[in-house]
């Protein structure tokens, strides 16, 4: 028998494997290929309302021009990549933190209880979240401005704040992820050897000097692991949240590329422009995924994959 | 000696005082939104609607959303979601799981990158909503379901659960020529049952959660899952909820109350899988299979 014939005859054997799979080619062909192709297709057209996807005439670059000529897709990037930035620089250390005040509390009791409760708002949708923001912020019955009324001092349009839009989007979503980005570093945690600890003890070390010399070079890996993630998320600023607490007041704030992309995309129907910022946005992801892939490698020997 | 046991005294005050304050922060909005959710117009006015604990409850708020006809229906549409989208996602993922993690299998390594590039790549709202309603799903429930039907690193645990399991079950089996999908169903299915349910567990919570999808795919309200439902009372007053509603309830309790009422009853089914869930993630199950 000769190559191909034994192939043919392995494949003859997996016949139920393969219908079995079926389903599931179908679902990636259909739902995840088929939109790249189109990403591809309606960026270089003119898609746009009444119009279908082949009656629609070709135009070359021209939604791509007009992405770098509008102003407004230069302040949704730029958002874009500060609101992110804040994001890493605000909420990067305190999970960190957390974990390590987990992993070095004596009372394993109270330590399980904390978990539990800090772990929970990460399954809150967003919504909710916003309807816990608005509890607190909105301007008539707010938690804070009833406490800044009581003291006295003047009420403050918080949600319609420009000054104040990404201060409370950061306080929310920390409010949402601080717990569960403690999970990553506590199963790091979790495979240090207790002895070291016992040893560092007897040697004389202090609690701040374990931490130093135990603890942070054993997370120290997982950590520039955790950074490489987020600065590969660089182009996606959490579009789901600021679509929900953003509004017309903190526009020049607030817009991100997810949002613009909805609302002049999907909102005014102008399909193309939406698809081309779309494709822009995921190959710059792409190219900084694979970039800080590469650098978690070359530091910690870690990839994403 | 006794400095040290000082230090490391100190040390555990501040991490216990530390962590008391975080819990203390996660936990307090919860209860701040219940109690404005238990509380009467009444007792919010003359209280210049600072009610941290209500003097009167009342579950008035949650009677009235409940007898809403729109409300009702939502809650159908997030419950059908979550339970059929969750179910017919833990077929595609049991079978597909099983067949990649059968190494003889000719062309796995292409499936497997098939799969990979579309978690590294992925063609964006715009073309995706296009999709959807190519296929003729907008305004029906399966555009929530469609979509959501593969979760790929989901799939990819499960793959490595099974390779992971004992060879000398599966040999067993195939030497006593049991077929593939007998062997699917009578051995590697029972033993991945506990995987299973905590991924469908998640994914019931990502089906129950999501509101986006439907602001995209569906225009006609009929189809609004809950949480789009709570979203719109937030963004436009009270304008969307029914104005019966409104009328009626405005004797009794303001809309404030009615807004935490909905965030309660939105955050009630995520309190009722979170013990079964937390058991999963916190073996780190999951952070394995995104490395694995």
């Amino acid at each position: 028998m000769n190559k191909n014939q034994l192939l043919w005859k392995r494949i003859v054997q997996h016949k139920t494997l393969y219908l079995l799979l079926l389903p599931l080619i179908f679902y990636y062909i259909f739902l995840r290929y088929w939109p790249i192709v189109l990403a591809w297709i309606v960026a270089f057209k003119n898609l746009q309302m009444g119009s279908g996807v082949s009656t629609s005439p070709w135009v070359g670059f021209d939604n791509f021009k007009f992405i770098v000529s509008d102003p407004e897709i230069a302040t949704a990037f730029k958002n874009t990549v500060q609101i992110s930035l804040l994001r890493l620089a605000v909420g990067f250390m305190p999970p960190i933190f957390l974990a390590i005040m987990f992993h070095d509390m004596t009372s394993k009791t109270l330590k399980k209880y904390a978990q539990t409760a800090v772990y929970i708002p990460y399954f809150f949708s967003w919504v909710i979240i916003y309807g816990i923001a608005f509890a607190f912020f909105s301007t008539g019955s707010g938690f804070v401005n009833n406490l800044l009324d009581m003291m006295g001092l003047p009420r403050q349009e918080f949600l319609m704040s420009t000054d104040w839009f990404r201060p409370i989007l950061i306080i929310m979503s920390m409010w949402k992820e601080l717990g569960w980005g403690t999970i990553i570093y506590m199963a790091a945690l979790s495979t240090v050897d207790t002895q070291l600890y016992e040893a560092a003890i007897m040697d004389g070390a202090g609690p701040l000097k374990r931490i130093a010399h135990i603890t942070i070079p054993s997370i120290l890996p997982v950590v520039t692991f955790v950074l490489c993630i987020n600065l590969g998320h660089m182009f996606y600023a959490g579009g789901e949240q600021v679509l929900l607490f953003y509004n017309k007041a903190v526009m020049d704030v607030a817009d991100i590329i997810d949002t613009w992309v909805y609302r002049v995309g999907i909102g005014n129907m102008r399909f193309s422009l939406g698809a081309a910022v779309g494709l822009l946005q995921s190959l710059f992801g792409m190219i900084l995924i694979l970039a800080s892939n590469h650098a978690s490698k070359k530091l910690t020997g870690n990839g994403i994959w | 000696m006794l400095n040290k046991s000082k230090s490391e005294n100190a040390y555990q005050i501040f991490i216990h005082i530390a962590v008391g304050i975080i819990v203390c922060a996660s936990i307090f909005p919860l209860l701040y939104v219940l109690g404005m959710s238990l509380t009467t117009l009444g007792e919010m006015q003359r209280r210049n609607f600072f009610v941290i604990i209500p003097m009167e409850p009342t579950i008035e708020a949650y009677k009235r959303l409940l007898i809403t006809d729109y409300i009702w229906r939502s809650l159908g549409v997030s419950i059908f979601r979550s339970l059929i989208g969750t179910l017919l996602l833990l077929c595609l993922t049991m079978t597909g799981a099983y067949v990649l993690a059968r190494k003889s299998l000719p062309g796995r390594k292409f499936f497997l990158f098939f799969i990979l590039v579309t978690v590294l790549f992925n063609g964006g709202m715009i073309p995706t909503y296009l999709v959807v309603k190519q296929l003729g799903l907008t305004n029906s429930v399966w555009s929530l379901i469609i979509p959501m039907l593969v979760d790929s690193f989901g799939l990819l645990a499960i793959k490595v659960f099974i390779e992971n399991l004992p060879d000398e079950i599966i040999e067993a089996a195939r030497i006593d020529g049991t077929g593939d999908f007998q062997l699917l169903i009578r051995i590697v299915f029972p033993l991945t049952i506990p995987s299973l349910a905590a991924i469908g567990m998640f994914n019931a919570v990502i089906h129950w959660n999501n509101w986006f999808d439907a602001m995209l795919y569906i225009t006609n309200k009929t189809y609004y899952p809950f949480q789009l439902i709570i979203r719109n009372m937030f963004s436009s007053g009270m304008s969307s909820l029914d104005s019966a509603l409104t009328m009626k309830a405005s004797q009794r309790v303001s809309a404030e109350t009615l807004r935490m009422a909905a965030v309660i009853f939105g955050i009630i089914p995520i309190l009722c899988v979170y013990p079964f869930l937390q058991k999963h993630f916190s073996k780190g199950m999951f952070i394995g299979s995104i490395k694995g």
